[in-house]
């Protein structure tokens, strides 16, 4: 419980009005079931700055939220003292459009931020899950989330040149700056990419932004053996094709995604979703050469384009939370391109050996897998245990996304930080020598 | 706390230069006073400081056990590649060692199939796209120096080229590192797989010039040589209207591979050192490389043309094969050396502004260049801003070196009255970090010093650098370390 005497310096910071203390709401500010004592709503960059200022004296633990889309990630919290929410810190300070650059504060959702460059025919070139929903600028730094796009564009590491961030003392820095090209100082974008609220509540971010490709079509397209979808995907990195998405999907997934839209696949083939935009004379052309090459490997595909398409990818964005409203596990493997298969077929062994289902989608050029995995808790565990050993073997990672308590608890969320953790810990340390900022979650 | 360095003994300095060559050899450890010379400086050579020695390691190892040996003996160290840096960066410290990676030139993995190539720290850099070209890759970073800095030195600098504005530069295509903290300790981060847990410390060192220790294995990302590639060399009057081309054709959706613009004094010049077909008489000249999938290629050429002429280009020529491509771009690289046929010297600037304030930027260069009475060339990596206004003076002249650094700031003031920044790829190294304060509050600084310290508390790991007053490192939870006005006036030490 917080005292009396901190909770109201806290709501003479912000303002009764932009701060929740009764029981009933906070109960959906809670991290992994835990209950924050006051949750505030800062408009202004100094507020967030006397708050912390305030937590550091206290020793009051802080959490900084978005929109809370992704508070099931991280291990369990330490401490839930207070939710700071940047609900309220969504201006758009700057769009320099000829610049192809801008700025804005943290609270902004995804959606609201992307309409706005939309206007000038930009975009920031990130595709991550949920945007539908309300996935905040900050929140999706903190979590360096990204889409089935990365492989065209990279993640936000790429984009991120310049933030402002209170830290754990309350003090405001920037790092970073304006422009596209700048080594001035340190790269601290790039420390707080991925950093999960653990260094700092980003209250401002300046991004490089890409010109919206004219035109866009897809081709799915199924194969036999996961050996022949393979294959493809190596002839097509291989090609000069310039390819915006290329997931690798398993049978499973497959199934569940032709149902809901009437897609109209073979629900026991592994399938290619293979996404290109470009001006409209290139995509047609590469879509051409690389329906040749899907051909030569016996894959049967079709062209969609339109509502359809925008819906497949969002429905591969978004299958993890779309398939699973509630007791959801997801994971993400990390190994080179070329081990994909080996991960696949661990898995499908998994799966019969433990009775589980998994349902999968791999940026096949990336190395990355997306897997959501249902069936009994205990085989949950000893699958994910062993995938775990399995992807480590072949010098991979594996994350726990998002479990119910219970497998977190059986099961690590980060796995092995590799030689770097002392490093980590320390900056940590000097960034938050109190250990106020998402205690326990991460670093 | 800090490390004060009183000049060491005759007899201090044998017993460490023996335990040096105990560590690794006797012909790995520089001492004798004329090959010591060629160390006192990277490219900027108007700073010098003589090393106590320098040391060639050829190993992780031996890089751990010589600094090992500096972090017990307090000895700072000076990473150094190539030493074709323009700041300043590998300039020794005042009783401080040099660890030269030039023997650690292997590369250790080629892995096509994964797009990704391991290497040593002094590897040259066009040695990794001639790795790998054959099987139709290139390592997209290619900064003009390619042919004879590192690829420890690109990390360091965060590297950028001429091919940098649609690809990126060093920092998005390192993926790992192997490195060796300034405690002698061996760490890896990152690596051939993607989003690894915990912070992004490669991301981190990439950039940080040497400071969070040496980097002593890379991994790199290799990208797909393009299907079609089409380079413009367009002349124009005014070099406005070059700088104003640029923002016109990103404005119209056109991302080039790379843009960059030479003003008349460059272009002489370069045509006189390498004849590369560029029109003498023109005001300035811009060349675009669009490159891609054939189809977008040709879809992008005639906007990029329309945008040209609509900006009063003079003269547009395609190149018509890949060999007058490779002289196109040859003139461009090869602009820094060619300015010691017109100057008998000439001071490099490295500046970025907004790439939409590139004609009133120029128009104010020219302003200062006459308030100095000094000539100033201009050569830019046009697409990001990324200004190289080359200062030409002569050393023999009493009073102008002092004139041309004074008004090389005034144009990093410029730059960042745009908002801007006072370094595109250079690094601030030795040579600019007063300029440093320019971009950043003392919270900024504040911020990154915790950064160095969480790798270096000693600060033993290229001393001196990048930050504008010397910081130290302090208990995590204490303040950190500020100058006292005392000091600040130049009245007393800290000691
Ligand atoms: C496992 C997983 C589950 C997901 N589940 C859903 C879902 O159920 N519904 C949905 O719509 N989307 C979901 N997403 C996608 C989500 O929308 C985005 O990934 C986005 O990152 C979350 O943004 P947010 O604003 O909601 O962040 P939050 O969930 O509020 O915060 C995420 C993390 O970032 C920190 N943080 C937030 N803002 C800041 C800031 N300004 N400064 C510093 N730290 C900050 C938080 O403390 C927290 O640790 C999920 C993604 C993943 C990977
Ligand atoms: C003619 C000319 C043209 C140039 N063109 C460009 C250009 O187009 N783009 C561009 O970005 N730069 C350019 N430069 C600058 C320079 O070439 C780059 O900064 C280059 O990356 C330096 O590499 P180097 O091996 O020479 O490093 P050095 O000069 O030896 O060192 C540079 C810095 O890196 C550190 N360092 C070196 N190796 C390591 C290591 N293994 N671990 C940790 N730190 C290390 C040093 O301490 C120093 O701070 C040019 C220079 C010249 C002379």
């Amino acid at each position: 419980m917080l005292k009396k005497k901190i909770v109201n310096n806290l709501l003479r910071i912000v303002g009764e009005k932009n701060a929740l203390t009764e029981e009933a709401k906070l109960k959906s500010f809670s991290v992994e079931n835990v209950q924050p004592g006051i949750v505030l709503f800062p408009n202004e960059i100094e507020q967030v700055s006397e708050i912390m200022k305030l937590a550091s004296k206290e020793s009051i633990s802080v959490i900084p939220w978005g929109s809370g889309t992704k508070s099931a990630l991280g291990n369990l919290p330490e401490s839930v003292d207070v939710v700071i929410s940047t609900k309220n810190l969504d201006l758009i300070i700057e769009h320099g459009a000829s610049d192809l650059v801008a700025t804005t504060q943290c609270g902004i959702t995804l959606k609201k931020f992307q309409s706005a460059l939309n206007k000038e025919r930009q975009f920031l070139a990130i595709d991550p899950p949920h945007v539908g929903r309300k996935a905040t600028v900050g929140g999706i730094i903190a979590t360096n989330d990204s889409g089935p796009e990365r492989f065209r564009y990279g993640t936000l590491r790429e984009f991120l040149i310049g933030l402002k961030v209170v830290r754990a003392d309350g003090s405001i820095f920037k790092g970073g700056s304006k422009v596209v090209k700048n080594v001035a100082g340190y790269d601290l974008p790039k420390l707080y990419v991925g950093s999960l609220g653990t260094l700092g509540i980003i209250v401002e971010a300046t991004f490089r932004l890409y010109p919206v490709p004219e035109y866009s079509e897809t081709y799915i397209v199924g194969f036999s053996t996961l050996e022949d979808a393979h294959n493809t995907v190596s002839t097509l990195l291989k090609s000069d094709l310039v390819i915006t998405s290329l997931e690798i999907l398993n049978p499973e997934l497959v199934g569940s995604l032709t149902k809901r839209n009437d897609l109209d696949l073979i629900d026991d083939l592994y399938t290619l979703a293979i996404g290109i935009k470009n001006v409209e004379k290139a995509v047609k052309d590469q879509i051409s050469t690389l329906k040749m090459i899907c051909n030569q490997n016996g894959g049967k595909g079709k062209l969609i384009i339109g509502a359809q398409e925008e819906q497949l990818w969002e429905d591969i964005r978004d299958f993890p939370w779309e398939l699973f409203k509630a007791e959801r596990v997801v994971c993400k493997a990390s190994v080179v391109v070329t081990q994909i298969p080996q991960v696949l077929t661990t898995l499908k062994r998994l799966s019969d050996e433990y009775g589980i289902k998994t349902y999968i989608s791999a940026r096949a050029g990336n190395g990355i897998l997306i897997i959501s995995i249902k069936g009994k808790l205990s085989s949950i565990i000893d699958s994910l245990n062993s995938l775990r050993s399995f992807v480590s073997s072949i010098g991979g990672h594996l994350i726990l996304q998002e479990a119910p308590p219970e497998i977190k608890a059986r099961v690590q969320v980060w796995g092995d930080f590799g030689s770097g953790l002392g490093i980590m810990k320390k900056i940590k340390l000097n960034f938050d020598p109190n250990n106020l900022l998402n205690p326990g979650r991460y670093i | 706390m800090t490390t004060q360095h009183k000049s060491k003994s005759l007899s201090w300095k044998k017993k460490f230069r023996d335990k040096l060559i105990e560590i690794i050899g006797a012909t790995g450890v520089i001492s004798s006073d004329d090959e010591l010379i060629a160390y006192e400086c990277d490219a900027l050579t108007g700073y010098r400081i003589k090393p106590i020695f320098v040391v060639l390691p050829k190993t992780t190892e031996e890089v751990s056990a010589v600094i090992k040996e500096c972090h017990h003996e307090n000895i700072p160290f000076v990473p150094r590649g190539a030493g074709t840096g323009l700041s300043g960066g590998a300039l020794p410290t005042d009783e401080g060692i040099v660890i030269s990676l030039s023997r650690m030139t292997k590369i250790l993995d080629v892995d096509i199939p994964n797009q990704r190539v391991v290497v040593e720290p002094g590897v040259v850099n066009i040695s990794v796209t001639n790795a790998v070209s054959s099987s139709g890759y290139y390592y997209a970073p290619d900064p003009s120096s390619q042919i004879v800095c590192t690829i420890g030195g690109n990390v360091a600098e965060n590297s950028g080229g001429v091919h940098c504005l649609k690809y990126g530069v060093t920092t998005n295509h390192v993926l790992g590192l192997e490195m060796v903290l300034p405690d002698g300790e061996i760490i890896e981060v990152g690596g051939k797989t993607l989003d690894h847990p915990g912070y992004d410390l490669t991301g981190l060192v990439v950039g940080s010039e040497g400071l969070l220790g040496i980097v002593t294995k890379v991994t790199l990302k290799i990208i797909k040589k393009p299907e079609a590639v089409k380079t413009l060399l367009a002349s124009f009057d005014h070099i406005e209207d070059a700088g104003d081309s640029v923002s016109g054709i990103t404005a119209r959706g056109v991302i080039p591979a790379g843009m960059e613009i030479m003003d008349s004094f460059c272009i002489r010049a370069v045509e006189e050192a390498v004849g590369a077909g560029y029109p003498i008489d023109a005001g300035a000249i811009l060349l675009v490389e669009l490159d891609g999938p054939t189809a977008e290629v040709q879809a992008q050429l005639p906007i990029v043309e329309e945008v040209l002429k609509e900006n009063n280009a003079i003269q547009i020529k395609v190149a018509k094969d890949a060999k007058e491509r490779e002289l196109f771009w040859k003139g461009r690289k090869s602009a820094f050396p060619a300015m010691g046929r017109i100057s008998p010297d000439y001071y490099v600037q490295d500046g970025v502004i907004p790439r939409s304030k590139l004609a009133e930027v120029l128009r104010e260069i020219e302003e200062l260049s006459k308030k100095y009475g000094l000539r100033v060339a201009n050569v830019f990596h046009a697409g990001d801003g990324n200004l190289h206004p080359l200062v030409l003076y002569d050393s023999s002249k009493e009073g102008d070196l002092d004139k041309t650094l004074e008004l090389a700031g005034e144009i990093l003031q410029v730059c960042v009255d745009k908002g801007g920044s006072i370094t595109g790829e250079h690094g601030v190294g030795h040579d600019k970090k007063r300029f440093l304060s320019l971009m950043f509050d003392e919270n900024d600084l504040d911020t990154m010093n915790l950064l160095r310290c969480a790798f270096d508390t000693k600060g033993l790991c290229n001393p001196g650098k990048l930050f504008p007053t010397p910081r130290t490192c302090v208990e995590p939870g204490m303040k950190p370390f500020k100058e006292h006005p005392v000091q600040k006036a130049g009245l007393g030490e800290m000691y």
